[in-house]
């Protein structure tokens, strides 16, 4: 099993390397939205709250330094659903062959899910580092682990969205729409440190890898403090992932 | 073992209000080889995906002996992946250890060696039902079931398939050809009509 499980990762990742597009947008898209963020904002000092964590105090940082850890968390997210649901779409057909010929869904499951950790940590892990070029977050390490917390998030979703809908347009509709509203709008603690009282803000998968990054970031919280919200985003996380794992081994043995 | 190593009875599936297949009674003997010729959308295709457990039969039965080896009729192949990388991938699936020798022999008989590290979204349409085709034939399957596997193929591997075809037969094994046309009948046992949801 481990030796047929090995074989599908490696090939998944070959797979996935060979595409160009995939390359290019992994590295375009953060490098365009941080050059955006390095035009249009200033050093200028801005006040915003932790809700998830510190529900009273207010943080006062660079806007800059702000705008950037929301750009890249933005960043992480719709690349990570982007791979996500690319691996889930992709070939579904050639799978249920390979499912036909032997291999077991979970077995084929597992590979794709070990290859997009892999690249959603490595998306994560090139933000973060990108994000410290340009001003020096409190806590780095763990100002990464927010980022790979919301591209684990948003890589559940977008294999939830990709094992629902088996057309490409509809599925990248739905990642961007979500992506679009949660961590490209609505999860910015500047203009919504109030809002982010109320439950349909909470309630959205970015919230608490957002939070995460921005405490690590900008506050002196340490891990302990961290972790409830950080182990809490991760289960919800688990969730979608359940959901779109349930669905991938229906629509593989179907 | 003796007995069909496929025996399908009284298999029906409709796709909405359209009945495709009424009460089709199907059998493979060991080393018997059996065309299934139709017209587009006579659904020939749909009672492969039924023979091999792709879809599930309104009604009816299907009873499967040995190793399946299934040529779909599209090329269900991975495009960014090499010829050699796709015979590793339904090897592993298979579970076959040694399959290098077999994938060796594939190519040079279906005349496609040249083409072992070119990845498949790059080779002629020709050349993707080629592996296609050799992946179905990778284990050497018990029973073949084959949705027009000669589609694309030129004339010379057009002929090695039915030399391949006849020398399954001789170590037994059974095949099942769905085409739009046999060219020469004298290759297979028997050649059935699928007509109105029947065979006949």
């Amino acid at each position: 099993m481990l030796r047929r499980l090995g074989i599908a990762f490696v090939l998944t990742a070959r797979e996935l390397l060979r595409r160009p597009i995939v390359l290019l947008l992994l590295f375009l898209v953060p490098a365009v939205f941080v050059s955006v963020i390095l035009a249009v904002t200033r050093q200028t000092p801005i006040s915003f709250q932790i809700s998830a964590i510190e529900e009273e105090d207010y943080l006062r940082v660079p806007e800059r330094a702000e705008a950037l850890v929301f750009i890249g968390l933005a960043a992480v997210g719709v690349l990570a659903a982007f791979v996500a649901l690319h691996l889930a779409q992709r070939d579904s057909e050639t799978m249920r062959r390979l499912v036909l010929c032997g291999y077991r869904p979970l077995e084929l499951l597992a590979a794709r899910l070990g290859v997009l950790a892999l690249t959603v940590s490595g998306i994560a892990l090139l933000v973060a580092m990108a994000m410290a070029l340009f001003f020096r977050p409190q806590s780095l390490a763990l100002m990464f682990v927010g980022f790979a917390l919301l591209g684990w998030v948003y890589a559940c979703y977008g294999l939830l969205v990709g094992t629902l809908l088996r057309q490409e347009l509809e599925g990248v509709l739905f990642v961007a729409l979500l992506a679009n509203l949660d961590i490209g709008w609505l999860q910015n603690p500047i203009y919504y440190a109030h809002a982010q009282q109320q439950v349909v803000i909470r309630s959205l998968p970015g919230y608490l890898p957002s939070q995460v990054a921005m405490a690590a970031a900008f506050s002196e919280h340490t891990a302990a403090e961290i972790l409830r919200p950080a182990l809490l985003g991760f289960v919800y996380g688990a969730v979608l992932l359940l959901l779109a794992v349930l669905g991938y081994a229906r629509r593989l043995r179907a | 073992m003796s007995g069909p190593l496929l025996d399908a009875r009284g298999l029906a599936k409709s796709y909405g209000a359209r009945r495709v297949l009424d009460g089709v009674e199907l059998r493979v003997a060991p080393g018997e080889a059996v065309a299934v010729v139709g017209e587009n959308g006579s659904g020939k295709t749909t009672l492969l995906k039924l023979l091999c457990g792709l879809l599930r039969p309104d009604a009816g039965e299907i009873a499967r002996r040995g190793r399946l080896g299934y040529c779909p009729q599209e090329p269900l192949v991975f495009e960014r992946l090499s010829v050699r990388e796709n015979f590793a991938y339904f090897a592993a699936a298979y579970g076959l250890s040694r399959w290098r020798e077999a994938m060796d022999e594939l190519l040079v008989r279906f005349r496609f060696a040249a083409h072992t590290d070119a990845l498949v979204g790059d080779v002629s349409g020709g050349t993707r039902q080629k592996l296609n085709l050799a992946l179905a034939l990778l284990p050497d399957p018990e029973l073949l079931l084959l949705d027009e596997p000669y589609a694309g193929l030129d004339w010379e591997s057009y002929l090695h398939f039915w030399d391949y075809a006849q020398e399954a037969r001789g170590r037994g094994r059974g095949l099942l050809v769905v085409s739009h046309f046999v060219y020469d009948t004298s290759a297979v046992d028997r050649v059935l009509e699928l007509a109105g949801g029947r065979l006949c």
